[in-house]
């Protein structure tokens, strides 16, 4: 028996501040309670307020993998939105809109990016038009889309005297009613829409009340227009406890249940928000667990520092008294971090670093998503540095990842990069209780020796460059950065000088050794495909996705994806790339730094790209018309460029 | 028995000039150091990047020797994570207040028990005498092609500014004084910081022992009435005024002593246990992580609130 495939994407725009995040949280909600996967992202502006942002969602009953575009529906409460997101509709989607902005004009919305109304004005002129929102709707509807439109203002009222709150206090419920509207005609039943609302705003009765009027209102009201709709069937994950989750949050969680016991940090998006959790959960009530040692809450010290410099510098401290340290960042943070970093390899101290790139260079894009500090990380600090540098692909992999990441800084006694985005870190998935397994990992503390020692040296020369590590309140002992004998002292001999590059060089074949294979790079697909694609990170879902497509099309691709870069893993890498025909990169970076990597450590060269460059996530369809390019025409670059 | 200094005293070449204030600062903490009795092994020394902060090997602990500027952030790690160690700082006026100026400032913020040490001689030796921070405008010293465009910066105003507890002025020279600053810098629960006045008979041909031995005298000797402790929020109503004053005194008359402590603040490490109780039993050095390597945490069980029942 084959089984319906549903698959439903949906875009929810609005000015930045106005409830469109709360709006895109009970749309992967209101899903995931019918029974389906989520993913769920959030694209906006460095803006507190009134710029353009949108919730992009995709629910499936399979595995939505990746967004995807166009979508099934646009909830476009307001003009911009309306506007934005024109060309990002699928024939047959759902448009809601509020019949009060029909007239405005894209000229005359304040927030709207010079370069798109110049682009809209160009569009609409073709057709004889102004970039109004009725003549974007008449377009849409040209285009084959159904248009659902609200009268906001008078439903407003309406929500406003039912429930005796005052108009200026529930304007935010205007994206709930187009949300409601737009779930209603996808044939959502109206006590899912209830039961989400309830879970998003449960703890905060005097929000939950209007935002229920407005649901019902606006679900009423669409229900009186365009009648009673197919009740849309309940997905196939329907009966057990599900959760949802971003990238920042797994992250924190991981670090959390790894055994983190101090994080410091300085606000830098997009990683404070994985800061943010951790300080939410620092005095964690665990019942049992720890009842032997006398514990019933785990304590974790977040703090915000004055700067990068001393977010690493201080997890660097506590590192040092034997404490599971932390810090995160994202690129501009990463460079001030910079010379810990290096102190961090030469005085040997355990750190992990959660670097979330977003678009650069310098402040560049600060919301938006990238791949651009690869090579950064590789070769931060200076001097000889080496370092881990582990690239997850999706939220699972981070979850395990950065529980790795904390046993190798410990096990390593080196700096452990483990590199994320903005895209992972604001995207959110719905994930099962076995995705999140941490007893499938151990704690591994590596060479630690607590109580005195005789003779204790804290950079004994060791066969695979590893000394024992005591924690700081037990011997006496120096911690240097600068070079040192065994014991710490510091040394400009030339004996002792080579001979503790050398330890520190051989930690990295020791680390090599170390670390599984099946750890530090996966082929995907078929092996005997002709075509390889090449990539690292967030990019791994839309490129499975993309596989499957071009599979339907019947082209073969299959797709290595390099998760631990640094110390690169050479050999893997190179026997797959023996074998392929044409070897694609995928990277969001202009300069290829995955394939400079690849044609430094093995010889061969990245023959083609396909380079996203717009800070906007990788998508599937990205990917597909990129790879189908390069085969029909055997181009070098392919630059894709989806996304709002 | 009780410890003597030469229990602090390592076996290292002390490699610096003859003459150089830093001796005296040393023995002023190898003698403070013995009649508090602490532990070597509970002792941990930070230094930065500069001649004064060699004194990590120069006395017995746990010492990190870090990076230009940044012994701060380092020793607030590891006090924070571990409160049971006695925790010090000593570096120059450059790494403290030039560099690491922005850190400097925000300890006081934390009061975070940590005493700070500045080994003040106005001027970057190590690196053949440049211009410190604390080097009076149009000073000339030796190194200098031409008199210093840059003021200086006074440290007992930034540190009162700042928030610190505990701030002293002491002189490098007068070894015994000096051990009694240091001993009640480290013995006062909070951030505190000892301003070491000490010529550099090297680089520093202006402000030289006897430009020093001119100007200096002790707060308490000039009057016994001297009072700089802080009680409560009235005290500091009546006393700041003259604080201040005696810490704006600068030109031929230099003040040493203690001029503040405040004894009415939380330290960071009382506020974290107050946030958290249990940290100071179980600081993050200390806490269990695992039960025998196992992960016994499932954040289905722990992070309800990103759950959903469908």
């Amino acid at each position: 028996m084959t089984r319906l495939t549903i698959d439903l994407s949906i875009i929810i725009g609005g000015p930045q501040g106005g409830g469109v995040e709360s709006a895109g949280q009970i749309a992967l909600k209101v899903f995931t309670l019918k029974g389906y996967n989520i993913i769920g992202t959030r694209e906006y502006h460095s803006n507190i307020m009134g710029a353009h942002s949108y919730f992009h969602i995709r629910a499936s009953s399979d595995t939505p993998r990746a967004l995807r575009l166009p979508v099934d529906s646009l909830v476009a409460i307001d003009a911009e939105s309306v506007l934005t997101h024109v060309n990002d509709v699928a024939k047959g989607s759902i448009v809601v809109y509020d019949v009060g902005s029909i007239n405005q004009d894209a000229s005359t919305l304040a927030p709207m990016e010079h370069s798109l109304k110049k682009r809209l004005e160009k569009m609409f002129s073709e057709r004889g038009a102004r970039p109004t929102v009725g003549e974007a709707i008449k377009l849409l509807e040209e285009r084959g889309a159904r248009t659902l439109d609200l009268p906001l203002k008078e439903l407003l009222r309406k929500v406003s005297e039912e429930t005796g709150s005052p108009l200026a206090s529930i304007a935010r419920t205007v994206n709930i009613m187009g949300l409601s509207a737009a779930l209603y005609a996808l044939g959502v039943e109206f006590p899912y829409i209830v039961k989400a609302v309830e879970a998003q705003f449960g703890k905060r009765p005097k929000i939950l009340a209007p935002n229920i009027a407005a649901a019902r209102i606006a679900v009423e009201y669409t229900h009186e227009k365009y009648g009673a709709r197919n009740p849309l069937p309940d997905g196939p994950h329907k009966g057990r406890v599900r959760m949802i989750v971003t990238g920042n949050e797994v992250v924190a969680m991981a670090k959390i249940v790894g055994g983190l016991t101090f994080e410091s940090f300085y606000p830098i998006t997009p990683s404070s928000d994985e800061a943010h959790y951790i300080e939410e959960n620092k005095y964690l009530d665990v019942g049992d667990v720890f009842r032997d040692v006398g514990l019933d809450k785990l304590s974790i010290v977040t703090l915000q520092t004055e700067d990068e410099i001393a977010a690493i510098g201080m997890a660097l401290g506590a590192a040092l008294t034997g404490a599971r340290a932390s810090t995160t960042t994202s690129g501009p943070g990463f460079s001030l971090m910079n010379e810990f970093i290096s102190m961090a390899v030469e005085a040997e101290i355990p750190i992990v670093i959660s670097l979330w790139m977003r678009a650069g260079p310098s402040t560049g894009i600060a919301t938006r998503t990238g791949q651009q500090d690869l090579l950064h990380a590789i070769f931060s600090g200076h001097g000889d540095t080496p370092k881990i540098v582990v690239a997850s692909g999706d939220h699972v992999e981070a979850f395990y990842d950065a529980i790795k990441a904390m046993n190798w800084a410990e096990k390593f006694q080196i700096p452990v990069i483990h590199l994320l985005d903005k895209y992972l870190a604001s995207t959110s998935v719905s994930l099962d209780e076995w995705d999140v397994d941490p007893s499938l990992v151990e704690i591994d503390r590596g060479k630690r020796v607590y109580g005195p020692v005789k003779d204790y040296k804290r950079y004994e020369i060791t066969e695979d460059g590893v000394s024992p590590i005591a924690p700081l309140g037990f011997n006496t002992m120096i911690i240097n950065s600068l070079e040192h004998d065994e014991y710490g002292f510091v040394s400009e001999d030339p004996i002792d000088r080579e001979a503790m590059v050398l330890k520190r060089v051989r930690k990295v074949e020791t680390i090599s050794k170390s670390i599984p294979e099946t750890e530090k790079a996966l082929l995907h697909g078929d092996p005997d495909a002709k075509v390889t694609i090449v990539s690292f990170g967030s990019t791994k879902q839309a490129i499975l996705s993309a596989m499957e497509e071009l599979y339907r099309e019947g082209v073969k691709v299959n797709f290595l994806q390099v998760r631990v870069l640094s110390p690169f893993p050479r050999d893997l890498v190179s026997k797959v790339l023996a074998g392929a025909e044409k070897i694609v990169g995928v990277e969001a970076n202009a300069t290829g730094q995955l394939s400079f990597l690849i044609r430094a450590h093995t010889g061969y060269s990245v023959g083609h790209v396909i380079q996203k460059l717009n800070a906007r996530p990788l998508y599937d369809i990205d990917v597909v018309y990129g790879v189908k390019r390069i085969i029909e025409s055997g181009v070098e670059r392919v630059v894709v460029n989806s996304g709002s | 028995m009780a410890r003597r200094w030469l229990d602090y005293k390592t076996g290292a070449w002390v490699q610096w000039c003859p003459g150089c204030g830093d001796f005296g600062i040393l023995n002023s903490i190898y003698g403070a150091l013995a009649e508090l009795d602490i532990d070597p092994t509970n002792l941990v020394v930070v230094g930065g990047i500069g001649c004064s902060s060699r004194s990590v090997y120069y006395i017995k602990g746990n010492n990190v020797h870090t990076i230009h500027g940044r012994a701060i952030p380092i020793a607030s790690g590891i006090k924070l994570a571990n409160p049971e160690l006695t925790v010090i700082v000593t570096g120059g006026d450059g790494d403290l207040l030039g560099i690491g100026g922005g850190h400097f400032t925000a300890l006081g913020r934390r009061n975070i028990d940590i005493a700070i040490f500045i080994y003040d001689n106005a001027v970057y030796g190590l690196t053949k005498g440049q211009a410190g921070p604390t080097l009076p405008l149009w000073a000339r010293t030796k190194a200098l092609a031409y008199p210093n465009i840059q003021g200086s910066v006074n440290p007992l105003l930034l540190a009162f500014a700042a928030g610190y507890t505990f701030i002293a002025r002491g002189y490098a020279y007068h070894v015994n004084q000096l051990k009694g600053l240091v001993k009640a810098a480290i013995q006062h629960k909070g951030s505190a910081v000892v301003d070491i006045l000490q010529p550099c008979p090297t680089y520093n041909d202006f402000m030289t022992q006897e430009w020093y031995e001119k100007r200096i005298y002790y707060l308490n000797e000039e009057d016994p009435t001297w009072d700089p402790v802080i009680r409560s929020p009235e005290d500091m109503k009546v006393k700041a005024p003259r604080i201040l004053e005696k810490m704006l005194e600068t030109g031929d008359r230099i003040p040493l002593g203690i001029f503040f402590q405040d004894l009415t603040k939380d330290t960071m490490e009382e506020r974290l246990e107050k946030a958290m109780p249990g940290y100071l039993r179980t600081p993050p050095a200390k806490r269990p992580i695992d039960v025998k390597g196992r992960i016994t945490l499932h954040p289905f069980k722990i992070f309800k609130d990103k759950l959903l029942e469908t």
